[in-house]
């Protein structure tokens, strides 16, 4: 064979194997739906703790169209995204700045170290019901919750990072003439580069998830405090249609990431696995 | 930034110099003990000697990456506390930086001494047409084969026009084609500044081709056993030629008696059997 039918027949195995990917992910879609559909219509589980798929169809249309009993529904998503944003950023960069310091230093980080492992072994997400006493219903309160949260995932990462930075690459910049701010920046930061892009992902559902639960615990906005009076009201299909939004939202963001991180970390050699093909 | 060479600058002196290091249960260990050693000026120096024996700390203490425990090294008559200008290192790993590109990465240097940026990359661009790079300014260092990326490396460490080069083992990990390729690159590159050069090396050939002065170091704790002075005349050509000089080879059994005992020492040390050939003959 040539090599130009070995490729063309490459390609066709390539094609085939995506089509085949897409119906399998087809076939499971529909059947979940379809059963869900089918269970609660025939009383198999019951609609009023299961709700259905035209159930949580009609009450999303509803919420879109009429609102919800809080203003618009696109505003609930609204302000529950700020609370998100604000805390993934604060989070974010307060989480590099000391993980970055405390690999620095090895003083401080073994001054540290037991607190910081006390406080990562609470559930943080009980701080929110004191961030609420502290702050009210606002907005502060669960920025600073995603913030707590986020913190500790991007914390760790940088610390790891800093922690496992080439110590050639230090020498080579002090031997060239570089500062210790020339190391930081040069060497350190994008050296735990990888490591912080990692823990974004995670970071971002912590994001997410600290907004939410801190509008469960006391809002007047937000898709948490939507939840929690579907939650009252018994009304599963609204529960469901919350999921199924945060869930469309944060793989949108997912994806918006993904980007980035290409962006940030172009320079890596492309793993193996990414560009050969075993034929 | 010196200009050009000088004849002042790139006098080493080790005077007296022991290194020992503390391991973290508190154990010391003596990794140099009382070296003696003056390269001058402009001189290409390679230290040979076992795994292990301590001479790669002799580059870190010059560099000022490290002090000695005993002694002093100096630069010029100035001793040696800190980073010193005017030297650069080049490791055998490599050390550019793989987010960076070759150009940014060769910049590096200038921008540090506060050239201005612009003026830093034509410099850079400048030296990576020396070392036969163009084109690859903006590849990222994964890109470049291994030996491209020790061009980059000596570019990067050139640039500052250093009055002493120092070099760990810098093309121990490249196949022995490219290896005496980038030898014989090296020694047209230093005839150019004539910087004074320190090469750490285990391949006796590799040590007596380069230099001017080979230096054996004794099995740990290193000190220095013998000091050859290299009399093959300069500029010496294609190392793969030059090896089957009479001299050469006569050089290379002075040498090697002298480095032998050494090694056999280090290998009866780590348990090894001593090899056969050695003993049966």
């Amino acid at each position: 064979m040539t090599d130009t039918t070995v490729s063309a027949g490459f390609r066709a195995a390539a094609r085939r194997r995506r089509l085949l990917v897409l119906l399998g992910q087809a076939v499971i879609l529909v059947g979940f739906i379809g059963t869900w559909q089918i269970a609660s219509d025939t009383g198999f589980v019951d609609p009023l703790f299961f709700g259905s798929p035209t159930g949580v169809v009609a009450r999303l249309a509803d919420w879109f169209v009429n609102g919800t009993a809080y203003g618009s529904f696109w505003f609930q998503i609204f302000v529950t995204l700020e609370e998100a944003a604000i805390g993934f950023v604060v989070g974010v960069f307060s989480g590099i700045f000391m993980g970055i310091l405390l690999g620095q230093v090895d003083y401080l980080s073994d001054v540290m170290n037991p607190y910081i492992k006390f406080l990562n072994a609470i559930p943080r997400i009980v701080l929110g019901s004191i961030f609420v006493m502290w702050l009210g219903l606002g907005l502060a309160a669960k920025a600073i919750l995603a913030a707590v949260l986020v913190f500790f995932v991007v914390f760790f990462n940088a610390y790891q990072g800093v922690r496992s930075v080439d110590p050639n690459l230090v020498a080579n910049i002090r031997i060239l003439g570089g500062s210790r701010a020339d190391v930081i920046r040069q060497v350190i930061i994008p050296s735990a580069m990888t490591w912080i892009v990692a823990s974004l992902h995670v970071a971002l559902g912590f994001s997410i998830i600290g907004a939410i639960v801190g509008e469960i615990l006391g809002a007047q906005h937000g898709l948490g405090l939507v939840i929690k009076t579907a939650q009252n009201t018994f009304d599963s299909d609204g529960v469901f249609g919350c999921m199924f939004v945060i869930g469309m939202i944060v793989l949108g963001v997912e994806v918006l990431m993904t980007r980035i991180e290409k962006r940030l970390l172009a320079w890596r050699k492309p793993s193996s696995a990414e560009n050969i093909q075993d034929v | 930034m010196g200009n050009g060479p000088s004849t002042q600058l790139g006098h080493v002196k080790f005077e007296g110099v022991s290194k020992r290091f503390v391991s973290p249960v508190g154990q010391t260990m003596t990794a140099l003990r009382d070296v003696n050693l003056e390269i001058l000026p402009g001189q290409f120096c390679a230290i040979v000697g076992p795994t292990g024996c301590g001479k790669s700390t002799t580059l870190t203490m010059l560099a000022g990456l490290e002090r000695p425990s005993a002694g002093t090294v100096t630069i010029s008559d100035q001793v040696v506390s800190g980073i010193t200008k005017g030297v650069s290192f080049m490791f055998q790993a490599d050390a550019l930086l793989p987010w960076r590109s070759v150009l940014t990465n060769v910049a590096l240097g200038p921008s540090f001494n506060k050239v201005p940026h612009k003026d830093a990359l034509d410099m850079a661009r400048n030296w990576l047409r020396i070392v036969g790079l163009s084109g690859f300014e903006q590849h990222y260092p994964h890109q470049l084969s291994g030996g491209m990326r020790k061009r980059a490396s000596l570019a990067a460490a050139l640039i500052n026009k250093p009055s002493i080069l120092l070099m760990d083992e810098p093309f121990s990990a490249l196949d022995v084609q490219t290896r005496s390729i980038m030898s014989n690159e090296l020694l047209s590159l230093w005839e150019r500044d004539r910087p004074t050069v320190l090469f750490v090396t285990h391949d006796l050939e590799e040590a007596i081709g380069l230099a001017d002065k080979v230096v054996v170091i004794t099995a740990g704790p290193g000190t220095v056993k013998a000091v050859f002075d290299i009399d093959l005349p300069r500029p010496r050509g294609a190392l793969q030629e030059i090896r089957f000089q009479p001299r050469f080879l006569e050089l290379h059994q002075l040498i090697w008696e002298a480095l032998r005992d050494e090694v056999q020492r280090t290998y009866a040390r780590q348990g090894a059997p001593v090899p056969a050939k050695e003993t049966a003959e």
